[in-house]
């Protein structure tokens, strides 16, 4: 069974991650690839656009996009996904208890790699279906997708890690052992802090969260794998923190020997308004239309100096997508953004090959 | 259904608080508005605290400073700004706030809460928000602004006191968590500042954190603030399909476009003050000073 292609497209938040993967999904899609373009929390009108649009029973079940050729879209439930991982990773009985245990929601919840990885699991699954050729990611928002990739080391050293074997033991001890030995002074000593009850319902919690680990360091390691060998297509907009973040992923990603593939500089300007001035007229809207130029005009400038100083700062392909005034509402209109972009498709040639 | 929430949007009023938390989702101007914040009481002769609560990188650099520490470093002639190290702060507050005598094992009893601040809910978020709480009680500034984490994990900060109280059955945590969750509903002492840009998401993510407000009465919000407004075009639409093609008038219709966006993603809000988008390049330190100054004109 062939391995399909997978596109992973990260950057910080609000720089258009999810509008790009469906772009380029759709656009892949037209070439007769069977695509899946995977997102987690999309805007109302993209997700109406892919047919998506949050609805009971819709969540993690990859559904036809009208009219776009091969192309289906899922939208990522990521507390189904935990429930999942669970299920799949421990005996009933502990899943049961661990389902119903409030630690395991707050860890859930907060623990921000959890999510990352319930939905780097879901990845995994679609992949090892063979339903598709190329696979298009649009991450997780948390610390602008840094923790997708970063999720399966971490989800391994938390429930096999430093804190859990300093309270279990190297291995896993019996319930009774636990409590004779290693957690006695800590416990007495909490005790006129917390009430010990509190602390032994806790290491109650750790102890069955342990038993996730061997399952889950398995499965961590092939999700590993997975993303290693994705390509990787980081999103930036002219906007500072989205390009220091966009630089963040080329620092941090050589830890887990994966390496950004392109860059995809979206809501460009025009360079043509650099120099542009408005008309000369003395009338009121001449000299609306002036005052907009010049302010524009500075835009743009800023623009065009964040453009080069990515360019000469990260050594990879870069397609720039031109900014539009009436943001795409349907599979047309993010294939039209997707082949007006400077670049991009012979990066995604290259990428999908 | 909840009487709506009340406002200070007067930003006199406002510098008169203890605390002031500002979040929003991320990018729109969290850090910046922040210091901006700062830079006003500042200007009416407080001394004034910004406290960096998950991500320093912003206040630094609209402080023009390349890295904050635990302990309060002065900038701008007077400003103060310190950023929260998790360790440090578990540290602090188990000698200080839990008043451990000196004789206590803390190591084991901080590898103990280190666990629990891994496992149970609210724990982390209470040694982390604690520190700016902690440090209005210590009265060494007029006014702790905090920068605080963004939208989507706010809630789960602004609740953890109220969730530790609950949690945990005894003792000094609990006390505590209970003195630092009355605090944050008393609008005499706390408010919470929104930011948002004039952009569909963050607009509505702004909506869905009211909405929650106004369910679970927390803190008093002190203010919605739009930042990067841009502003009006005195040109009718019709007139862009007339205009002969050339950059000034696809920058109009560029324009007129965004603030078609603009109008639909504020109406959605109640918006109290509105702060300037700046065209042009500036420096993470002229922005904040420039949107200081702004505040006026937006009142």
């Amino acid at each position: 069974m062939n391995r399909p292609a997978i596109l992973i497209v990260t950057g910080a938040g609000g720089v258009g991650k999810t509008t790009l993967s469906a772009g380029i999904a759709a656009v892949i899609a037209r070439r007769a690839a069977r695509t899946l373009v995977i997102t987690v929390d999309p805007a109302r009108r993209l997700a109406d656009a892919l047919g998506i649009a949050m609805l009971d029973g819709t969540t993690n079940r990859p559904t036809p996009v009208p009219g776009a050729g091969p192309l289906d879209a899922v939208m990522l439930d990521v507390t189904a996904s935990w429930e999942a991982i669970t299920r799949r990773h421990a005996k009933p009985e502990v899943a049961d208890r661990l389902a119903d245990n409030p630690y395991f929601r707050a860890v859930a919840d907060r623990f921000p790699a959890a999510q990352a990885y319930a939905a780097g699991e879901q990845v995994a699954e679609f992949a090892q279906s063979g339903n598709w050729d190329v696979l298009v990611v649009d991450t997780p928002p948390a610390e602008g997708g840094i923790d997708f990739f970063m999720a399966p080391r971490r989800m391994r050293d938390l429930v096999g890690g430093r804190l859990l074997r300093w309270l279990t033991g190297a291995r896993l001890p019996g319930r009774r052992i636990f409590y004779r030995t290693a957690a006695r002074p800590m416990l007495r000593l909490a005790d006129t802090l917390l009430g010990s009850a509190l602390l032994e319902e806790i290491a109650d919690f750790l102890l069955d969260l342990r038993a996730l680990y061997d399952g889950l360091a398995a499965r961590a390691a092939a999700i590993d794998r997975l993303l290693v060998q994705a390509k990787v297509l980081v999103a930036t907009t002219d906007s500072p923190g989205a390009m220091r973040e966009a630089s963040r992923f080329f620092s941090s990603l050589p830890e887990i020997n994966a390496s950004p593939d392109a860059l995809i500089f979206n809501r460009s300007l025009p360079d043509t308004w650099i120099t542009a001035r408005g008309p000369k007229g003395a009338g009121v809207e001449d000299a609306a239309l002036r005052e907009n130029m010049e302010r524009w005009s500075l835009e743009a400038r800023r623009n065009r100096d964040a453009r080069l100083e990515m360019a000469a700062r990260l050594a990879v392909p870069m397609a720039t997508v031109p900014w539009l005034r009436h943001p795409p509402i349907d599979i047309a209109g993010l294939a039209d953004l997707i082949d007006r972009a400077a670049g991009l498709t012979a990066i995604l040639e290259t990428v999908t090959a | 259904m909840a009487a709506p929430l009340p406002v200070l949007a007067s930003l006199s009023v406002m510098l008169e608080q203890r605390l002031i938390i500002v979040s929003g989702k991320g990018g729109v101007g969290k850090s910046a508005l922040s210091v901006a914040l700062a830079l006003r009481a500042q200007r009416t002769g407080k001394r004034v605290l910004i406290c960096a609560m998950t991500d320093q990188v912003g206040v630094a650099l609209h402080l023009g400073a390349d890295r904050l520490g635990y302990e309060p470093a002065t900038f701008h002639g007077g400003i103060q700004a310190m950023a929260i190290d998790r360790a440090e702060a578990l540290d602090e507050y188990i000698k200080i706030q839990l008043r451990m005598p000196a004789a206590a094992p803390t190591r084991a009893l901080s590898r103990a809460m280190q666990v629990l601040a891994d496992t149970a809910p609210g724990i982390r978020e209470v040694i982390t928000i604690g520190k700016p709480i902690f440090d209005v009680w210590q009265g060494h500034h007029d006014l702790v602004v905090v920068d605080a984490p963004p939208l989507g994990q706010l809630m789960s900060y602004l609740r953890a006191p109220a969730v530790v109280a609950d949690l945990v059955p005894t003792g000094a945590v609990r006390d505590q968590a209970r003195r630092m969750a009355t605090m944050l509903v008393d609008p005499a002492q706390s408010l919470l500042v929104l930011i948002t840009t004039p952009e569909e998401l963050p607009a509505l993510e702004t909506a869905e954190t009211l909405d929650e407000l106004e369910s679970d009465r927390l803190v008093t919000l002190g203010a919605v603030i739009a930042n990067r407004v841009l502003p009006a075009l005195d040109l009718p639409p019709e007139r862009l399909g007339t205009l002969p093609d050339r950059p000034a008038s696809e920058a109009a219709a560029h324009h007129l476009g965004l603030l078609e966006l603009q109008e639909s993603a504020l109406s959605i809000l109640p918006i109290d003050i509105r702060l300037p988008y700046l065209f042009g390049i500036h420096t993470p330190t002229e922005v904040s000073a420039q949107l200081a100054d702004a505040w006026d004109d937006a009142l």
